[in-house]
This record gives structure tokens, C-alpha cells and sequence, in this order.
């Protein structure tokens, strides 16, 4: 938001804009030099292989994108083990604070189908609604998933190695592992350059970009309006004043928009020529 | 036909009247001794002289008749000396009069006569590949079964295969193995008739990555595991990828393999239609036979499809049922903000 004189309040971290920073950076350099070689019969994908160096070039680039990627997991489990094992906080796996699915959430979901339909009110949500459950936990699940069969397609001599015979020739693991890396990687950029986009930034309400992300600031009437239930238990809890900052000026409002607008339409045209080549193979 | 007089017809065109060929032929060889102009075997100097340079071409261009497809073009008589010393013929221990051998020890004071014979490859130089290809399953098939085989001219097409591709390019410019382009042209070549192996090498690693237009030597195409000539099915012994040789073929790019290593799929059947309904056949076949089903499901290739149909359906659910969740909780935003409905309990803030 670009007004000024409201009232501000933190919604991420520091930590946490960083490490949704590290996942820009090495999804979009994992998705434009991996995407190529999934759609690798259509000129696009060329044109963007040959963009990042081709062959191997892009394939190195890939390989330093999963290294962040890996950090970027290894520094949230560290700090979730900080948080729970060091410092003995409370509320991670349980309760309206914690991005497991609670109870709650199947009540929100039937909440939300009904205001859809237009039998029901907009509903109000705590901390996290359930689709940003869901996606934080596509996330871990995508995360590990690519993780393991990248690496099986990285090192295919030495994991072969540690395979008996007898399993090998049934099952082929570097096989299964590239099956599974390529589509659980169309499930992933396709997830988040649609769902995710249009879940949070491109909302008729955010367009373009939900800032908060990147500032880590909401307005108090953004906050109201989304997380109704959070707003009214911090304020009752009186904790809703350490919550409280300056509105982010004019100037860092630009630059994030300078940062998220080119990204944001760099994943539309990637999941816009994702969609056309399954149209052009339904076709 | 007197055959007597054919050799006579010929070699007086080529040497002058019978009776004065061996006096022709001891002139020339005393004058292309003395003169520097001759040309030698071992030395491509004078030709490359002359067939770099239009103003020293008596002839720039001439119609050529292909000896195996009968098509008439038209051959630039200049030789790109950069390209062609990238091409198979390009290295150092080749020389012009090697193929041109009509050319050897010709006297050039007046330019060399105009009409050479055409080059015989396999004569000359390339009998071993078809010896080797003698012994290939394409020729086992075609003695055994009759079938249509390719032979020579249909992978190299009379060698036209190679310019056609590559623009009006001459034999002489065959590329290398080594060279990317022709390396892509064999992928096609072999797939033109393997259509459901092309499709499938597409699908794996090394396929892809050549099908984005990488083909150097560093990703394998068809020939660098199944062979040049000799190319022999995977179930015989001898074969580069048959179960005593495929070791060392993988190992050849990939060190340090195991024996698990090579029970890769190379070519998965995971989009061929048809691998699925012979699947769908053995298992009404199998009529719940808890042991033939066993013997259907514990195939690697069966296992990448149920992977993959998985993949199918998890990919069909996720986007509809999403995509109608954030179609529809768009709407229903546009649709509060016209008709100002607010939240469950914002009239009370």
C-alpha cells in the first residue's frame, strides 16, 4: 500500500522475507534452466536453454540453484529447531499460530466454498488460512521430493552403486527419479506461477504484488481484512502494539515493486507457454 | 558392345588414339617430373591454389549428375578451405588426389582437363564399413525374413544426405562423427524408421538434452551406444548394449559404474499408447493369476508407467481443483467489492 499516516503492523520476519528471497532467487533459476528440457520439443524452450548457456552451462546454474535451495531449507529447519528445541517456544505444531492443518481449517474451507457460492459471508481467517497451509506445505513436501531425485540424477554412478542388482532391475531408480523430478517440477512452477500468484499477489485487492512479503508491513485495514480473528486475540491479548512499525516508505514500495513486478511476469509467460504446449499436445 | 573399343572410347578421351597412349603417357610423366606445375599425390597445395581464387577458375560452376539418385545440380567448383579441413576428408594425411585419383601427377600449366570421373568411395577407401555392416541385424534380417533393411544409400543417401542437410554441400565436405550437425542428422536418420525409439530417447536424460539442439560429443546419440555399422540387437551377445558389452559402452561417458548402472531404461515407455494396451491385454490375459500378474508388474517399464500415469493424475487434480478455488475465490471478490459486501463480522470494527 502506498498510503501514508496508517497504521502499520509486522506480519513477516526479517528471517522470513529473506528466505522467501533465497526461494525467488533459486525457484526462477531452477525453473528457467530446468523447464527447457521438460518441454524440450518446442522452440521456447530452446531459445530459453540456449538464454542460460545451453548445455552444460545451464545445467551448472541448475546445480548452484538447488545448492540455495538447500540452504534455504537447511537455515528454516534451523531455525525451526532454535525455536522449539533452543529457546523451548510453543505453538509451532499446534494451535493457531502453527501451519499444520488444524480442525479449524476444515471449517474454514466449507466457510469459504459457501461465500463462493454466495450463501455465505467472506469468512475470517487466523494467522494462516488453510491455502497458505497447503502451500507452505507443498512446499517442504516439493522441496524434498526434488530434492532426493536431483540428487539421484546428479550422481547417478555412485547412488547405482548402493543399489543390489536384483532391485535395480525391476526398479529403476535414476529412471523413476527423472520421471518424478520432471513432473512434480511442472507441479511445482505451475502451482506457484499460477495458484500462488493468484492467491496472494494478483488478488483483485493486492494487484500487483502483496507487498507484505517483501516490507514485511500490512495496514491495519489489510490486516483487518484478512485476518480478522489474528487482529481481534492480539488486540484482547494486548499484544497488538509490539506488533506495531512505521509505514515502509514510497521508495522501498517502489523498489519492491521494481524486484516482484518483472519476476511475477517472467512466471506468467513460463506457466502461459506451460499451458499452451499441453493445449498444443491435448490438440 | 565391343569392349575393347568402350576402353579405347574412353581412355581416347582421356589420353588420345590407342596407338599414341603409351607415348602420351611416358610424355606427360617426363614432363610432370620436370615441371613444378604437375601435380603430386601428398600435396593439395596446387588445388587449394587455384579452387580458393574465382579469377584463377577457367570453370566456376558445373551441372553434376548424382551417380545413385540421378539429381542434376548445380556445384560451385570452389573449395571453402575452412570448412573443408573440418570435414571427415579435412585432416592432414588426406589430399585431394586421393579420391580425384584421375588427377594424380596431371599436368596443370593449362589447367586440368574438365570432366573428372566420379569418386569412388567404397573402392577407394570405405570398404571396411560394409563389411562390418554385412555382419549388422539389419543384414541378419534381411537374409532371414526378407525385410526391408537400410542399406548404405539409405542412411547416407548416396552421401546427398549430407548436403541436403547441411545446404549444397559437396561429398568432399562429409562431416565428422564428431560434428554436432551430422551427429543431430544420424538421430533423425535412425529414427526415421525407429520412430518409437526416437520417441522414447526424448523422453530420457540423454535425449532430451540432444533434442534442445546439444548434440557434441558430450551427450550420446543413437550410434554412440548401438554402433556405426555393426549395430547388432540388444539380445545378442556381440551388441554394444547387450548384456556383455554394455558396461563398457555406458562406462565409456559414465565412471566409476556398477552393474546396477546398467539396468537403466534408456528408452521408457511411458507416452507409447501402445506398450499401455499391451499391458491392459497381458492383464486380462493373466484373469487374476496371482504369479503371471506378478511377472507384469515387477517389469521396470511397468513400474515408470504406474509412475508416471500417478504423476498424470496428481498434475489433473491439483489444477482443476485449485484453479476452480482461485477462479472462484476471485469472482467472489469482485463480486463483495460491487455490491460492498463485507467480512462475517466487520460491521462491528
Amino acid at each position: 500500500m502506498l498510503m501514508k499516516n496508517t497504521t502499520n503492523y509486522l506480519r513477516f520476519g526479517l528471517f522470513h522475507r529473506f528466505s522467501h528471497f533465497l526461494i525467488i532467487i533459486s525457484f526462477f533459476g531452477l525453473v528457467l534452466t530446468g523447464m527447457p528440457l521438460a518441454f524440450r520439443s518446442y522452440g521456447w524452450a530452446r531459445w530459453l536453454y540456449e538464454m542460460f548457456g545451453g548445455y552444460p552451462t545451464a545445467g551448472y546454474i541448475h546445480r548452484i540453484c538447488a545448492l540455495i535451495t538447500f540452504f534455504a531449507a537447511f537455515l528454516h529447519f534451523a531455525f525451526l529447531f532454535v525455536c522449539v528445541s533452543v529457546k523451548k517456544q510453543k505453538g509451532y505444531f499446534w494451535g493457531v499460530d502453527s501451519l499444520l492443518i488444524q480442525p479449524r481449517d476444515i471449517f474454514d474451507i466449507i466457510a469459504d466454498i459457501k461465500w463462493f457460492m454466495g450463501v455465505g459471508k467472506r469468512p475470517n481467517f487466523d494467522r494462516w488460512i488453510y491455502w497458505e497451509k497447503f502451500e507452505y506445505l507443498s512446499l517442504m513436501w516439493g522441496t524434498l521430493v526434488m530434492a532426493v531425485t536431483g540428487i539421484i540424477l546428479w550422481f547417478p554412478a555412485q547412488f547405482t552403486k548402493i543399489v543390489p542388482v536384483a532391485v535395480a532391475s525391476i526398479i529403476d531408480v535414476p529412471s523413476i527419479a527423472l520421471i518424478v523430478h520432471r513432473y512434480e517440477a511442472i507441479l511445482a512452477a505451475g502451482f506457484i506461477f499460477s495458484i500462488h500468484f493468484f492467491h496472494t499477489h494478483l488478488l483483485p485487492e493486492k494487484m500487483p504484488v502483496d507487498e507484505a512479503i517483501f516490507t514485511g508491513k500490512i495496514t491495519e485495514a489489510e490486516f483487518k481484512h484478512e485476518r480478522l480473528i489474528q487482529f481481534n486475540r492480539l488486540e484482547k491479548q494486548k499484544d497488538l502494539e509490539s506488533y506495531r512499525v512505521a509505514p515502509s516508505s514510497l521508495f522501498v514500495s517502489f523498489l519492491t515493486r521494481l524486484f516482484a513486478v518483472p519476476i511475477l511476469i517472467t512466471g506468467l509467460i513460463m506457466v502461459g507457454l506451460m499451458f499452451s504446449a499441453l493445449l498444443v499436445w491435448a490438440i | 558392345m565391343d569392349y575393347k573399343r568402350e576402353g579405347s572410347l574412353t581412355m581416347g578421351r582421356l589420353s588420345g588414339p590407342g596407338k599414341y597412349r603409351l607415348i602420351a603417357v611416358f610424355v606427360s610423366a617426363v614432363m610432370a617430373a620436370l615441371l613444378p606445375v604437375a601435380l603430386f599425390a601428398g600435396d593439395n597445395g596446387p588445388c587449394i591454389d587455384c579452387h580458393t581464387k574465382t579469377d584463377k577458375l577457367k570453370v566456376q560452376e558445373k551441372a553434376k549428375i548424382d551417380p545413385v539418385t540421378g539429381e542434376i545440380r548445380v556445384v560451385s567448383m570452389l573449395v571453402d578451405e575452412a570448412i573443408f579441413k573440418t570435414t571427415a576428408h579435412g585432416g592432414s594425411d588426406f589430399f585431394c588426389t586421393d579420391c580425384h585419383q584421375d588427377l594424380d601427377g596431371a599436368d596443370l600449366t593449362e589447367g586440368h582437363k574438365p570432366n573428372l570421373k566420379p569418386v569412388d568411395c567404397i573402392t577407394f577407401c570405405h570398404d571396411d564399413p560394409a563389411d562390418e555392416y554385412l555382419q549388422s541385424t539389419h543384414v541378419k534380417l534381411m537374409k532371414e525374413k526378407n525385410k526391408d533393411v537400410p542399406t548404405c544409400k539409405d542412411c547416407h543417401a548416396g552421401l546427398t544426405y549430407h548436403y541436403t542437410y547441411l545446404g549444397e554441400e559437396s561429398p568432399m565436405n562429409v562431416p565428422r562423427g564428431t560434428d554436432p550437425l551430422h551427429r543431430k542428422i544420424t538421430i533423425d536418420v535412425c529414427g526415421s524408421c525407429h520412430t518409437d525409439y526416437l520417441n522414447s530417447y526424448r523422453d530420457n536424460t540423454h535425449g532430451q538434452v540432444t533434442a534442445l539442439g546439444h548434440t557434441t560429443t558430450d551427450v550420446p546419440v543413437c550410434f554412440d551406444c548401438h554402433g556405426k555399422h555393426t549395430i547388432l540387437n540388444s539380445s545378442e551377445a556381440e551388441s554394444k548394449v547387450g548384456k556383455e558389452r554394455i558396461l563398457e559402452t555406458c562406462g565409456k561417458c559414465h565412471a566409476n559404474i556398477g552393474a546396477s548402472f546398467v539396468k537403466h531404461i534408456e528408452h521408457p515407455q511411458i507416452k507409447n499408447l501402445n506398450y499401455y494396451k499391451t499391458l491392459l491385454t497381458a492383464l486380462k490375459k493373466s484373469g487374476g493369476d496371482p504369479e503371471a500378474l506378478k511377472k507384469i508388474l515387477l517389469n521396470p517399464q511397468t513400474i515408470l508407467c504406474i509412475v508416471f500415469v500417478m504423476y498424470v493424475g496428481i498434475l489433473a487434480f491439483t489444477f482443476s481443483a485449485f484453479g476452480v478455488h482461485s477462479l472462484l475465490g476471485w469472482f467472489a471478490i469482485v463480486r463483495d467489492e460491487r455490491t460492498r459486501k463485507g467480512h462475517a463480522d466487520e460491521e462491528h470494527h
